[in-house]
């Protein structure tokens, strides 16, 4: 049987490690990453853990693992020193005197359903059922609200800004570069190529650059994926991943490059080809 | 004509090209700009937060953030005793709590709750009606007055909720003295205030006297250093942290975040924008190769066609930058205003921050875009073959 752990954020660590020959009956906890190399802890140390800072109550623990805390953003920067013990050690170590056992709560139960899209329903059910009990599905949850929606809007605006930018940019280029060629739009034009021809023609070079364009954008973001995860991961000691290029991003990234990349090319060429023949031909 | 009126003469020539450019830069440098403001914006406004309040100490139990970690045991008597240092001008003990105050909806409306002790000035700001007296009387503030509808004078009741657990506390009568602007409120929050005894009467009444912080002024001619060492000296068992040391702790925790992203949306941005410049200068360059070899062939020095490029540079991108000023500044109110959705951001802190140093920061890195984006433009047109351009100009 797999027994439930909850998260202890004790607020003593009484005593540091010291590798014991104790008996072996004492009960495990784990304990994270970051407290095992600030304390220099190891699996199989035995530790003693007390709910208040005078001591009080201590009890003994052997270190039977250590793990990585699940990424959490809103604890980005903070330094994770946490103990994770088996429920009933945990009530037996917090509880007052006085308290007779079974009478403790917890703040929060986790279920698993058999079929996660039953989730709604069961937070419906279970808040009708037991008033006064909040329940949530977890997926869905951070992303719909507080800190997480922001962030992500406030991406958007900056992407929007990029955008509007990289348009001009691209604009004033193409302007350039089809400029470049106004002799030989000219002479295409002089040999009896219609003024739509010669649209199509730039019209398909443009999405050709367009296409090509996006796609070495979408593979420099799929290099720059890893290497801002791995400095971020690095700066905040954390498994959190700050970057993930979906197939859906990059669709999207797609479906509004080549489009705008097109359309700057056949704005800039439209300019151009109004323009008589012979002047275009001009030197 | 010199090297400035010439390049000016050149953009002027093709307005298109040259608005477009300079309409490009102006878009970046807003984002530059914005991300140098971001980059110190909320540890700036955040200082500027806790200076306003007019205490440069705040003693806790623990290195936890007031409100987050245990109370402090006779924390009204510290008060007492650390307002008597003379370092020391006046000190007030803080507990933060929670109420529902009960009206007609069936959840009754959530508020934080604080309770404040001392002699010294509370850290809110009276906009309408009078202060706490001695009696059950509380402020709250303009959310909660506009919400509930309540007005100085009106009654209620609430329920506190003083620790983690579920308590059942019985409800409490208060009178509204005044509304009051408290300076870490959040932009939908609703908080009250009444005094500690009458928290800790909310509270059960078991924990009279203890507070989450103790808000420490100092006297100007001492200095925060010398109050700093004092209360310690005088509570070796608490922690005493300075508005600078609260700055500090403030930086190095989660908002760093900001400070990372604007570093890394500088150098992309700075980039793409001294990119995208070489290339307009490029191809532009490259168009009128002919001209610039006619222009050397009739006594035009090598580095007079350098100038005039490096000038081009300099009016596409000052030109730019200085459009991007006002346009950063509007990006810039909206996106705080975006960011200051965060909950739990009072509302009087904001994320960008402008500062003399960002501009100067923002005009020096312009500078070295116009400078590094004309390098390359630079060196085609000093190694330029002046007879052999013209030929094949001419031949084409």
């Amino acid at each position: 049987m797999i027994p439930r752990r909850i998260a202890a954020a004790l607020a003593s660590f009484v005593a540091a490690a010291a590798t014991l020959h104790a008996a072996d009956t004492l009960p495990h906890v784990l304990i994270s990453r970051q407290l095992s190399e600030s304390e220099h802890i190891a699996v199989g140390d035995v530790v003693r853990l007390s709910a208040s800072a005078d001591d009080g109550a201590a009890q003994q623990f052997r270190v039977a693992g250590v793990y990585e805390p699940t990424p959490d953003p809103a604890r980005l920067g903070a330094v994770i020193r946490e103990v994770q013990l088996h429920l009933p050690d945990l009530l037996t170590l917090t509880r007052e005197p006085g308290m007779p056992a079974g009478s403790e709560f917890v703040e929060t139960i986790n279920v698993a359903l058999v079929d996660p899209a039953d989730a709604a329903a069961f937070s419906r059910d279970v808040q009708a059922r037991m008033p006064g009990v909040s329940a949530q599905p977890s997926t869905g949850a951070a992303e719909s609200t507080g800190p997480f929606l922001v962030l992500r809007r406030f991406h958007l605006a900056i992407a929007i800004v990029t955008i509007v930018a990289s348009t001009v940019f691209l604009l004033a280029l193409t302007i350039m570069l089809v400029d470049e060629r106004r002799a030989a739009v000219g002479v295409l034009r002089l040999i009896g190529l219609p003024i739509r021809r010669v649209l199509v023609q730039l019209f398909i070079e443009g999405v050709l650059i367009a296409c090509i364009g996006s796609m070495f954008g979408v593979a420099l973001s799929l290099v720059s994926e890893g290497l801002i995860n791995r400095f971020f991961q690095w700066r905040y000691d954390t498994a959190l991943v700050f970057v993930r290029v979906t197939p859906e991003v990059a669709a999207i990234c797609v479906a509004i490059a080549v489009p705008l990349g097109v359309s700057a090319t056949v704005v800039a060429s439209w300019a151009l080809l109004r323009r008589n023949g012979l002047r275009l031909a001009r030197r | 004509m010199n090297a400035m009126g010439f390049a000016w003469r050149s953009l002027v020539r093709q307005p298109a090209r040259a608005s477009l450019g300079v309409l490009g830069v102006a878009a970046v440098g807003a984002l530059l700009f914005d991300m140098l403001l971001l980059s110190e914006g909320l540890v700036i406004s955040m200082r500027g937060l806790l200076e306003r309040t007019g205490f440069d100490l705040r003693v806790t139990a623990t290195d936890s953030l007031p409100g987050q970690g245990p109370l402090i045991p006779n924390a009204v008597a510290e008060a007492q005793a650390i307002a008597t240092l003379p370092t020391v001008r006046s000190a007030i003990a803080l507990r933060f709590a929670n109420a529902t105050i009960l009206n007609d909806r069936p959840r009754g409306f959530y508020t934080s709750f604080q309770g404040v002790a001392g002699t010294a000035q509370h850290p809110w700001t009276i906009l309408r009606g009078r202060d706490i007296g001695t009696g059950a009387e509380l402020v709250i503030n303009e959310n909660t007055a506009t919400r509930l509808q309540l007005a100085p004078g009106a009654r209620l009741v609430l329920r506190a909720a003083c620790t983690g657990e579920e308590q059942a506390l019985p409800p409490m009568p208060f009178t509204v003295a005044g509304v009051a602007q408290f300076p870490f409120d959040t932009p939908n929050g609703a908080t009250l205030a009444t005094s500690l005894d009458r928290l800790a009467d909310a509270c059960g009444g078991n924990e009279s006297g203890e507070a989450d912080v103790i808000m420490v002024a100092s006297q100007e001619s001492a200095g925060t250093a010398a109050a700093v060492a004092d209360v310690a000296k005088l509570l070796p068992h608490l922690r005493v942290l300075s508005n600078a040391e609260a700055v500090n702790r403030f930086e190095r925790g989660g908002f760093t975040y900001f400070r990372q992203i604007s570093t890394v949306l500088t150098t992309v941005t700075l980039s793409f924008a001294v990119l995208l410049i070489t290339v307009l200068l490029t191809v532009s360059i490259n168009q009128r190769l002919g001209e610039i070899a006619a222009l050397r062939a009739l006594g035009f020095s090598r580095w007079r066609v350098v100038a005039d490029v490096l000038c081009e540079s300099v009016l596409i991108v000052g030109g730019g930058g200085l459009l991007s000023l006002p346009l950063g500044g509007l990006l810039a109110l909206g996106l705080d205003t975006i960011l200051k959705r965060i909950p739990g951001i009072p509302a009087e802190v904001h994320f960008f921050v402008f500062r003399p140093e960002a501009l100067q920061v923002h005009l020096l890195l312009l500078a070295a875009a116009a400078v590094i984006a004309a390098l390359y433009p630079i060196r085609i047109v000093a190694r330029l073959p002046i007879a052999a351009t013209l030929r094949e100009e001419v031949g084409g």
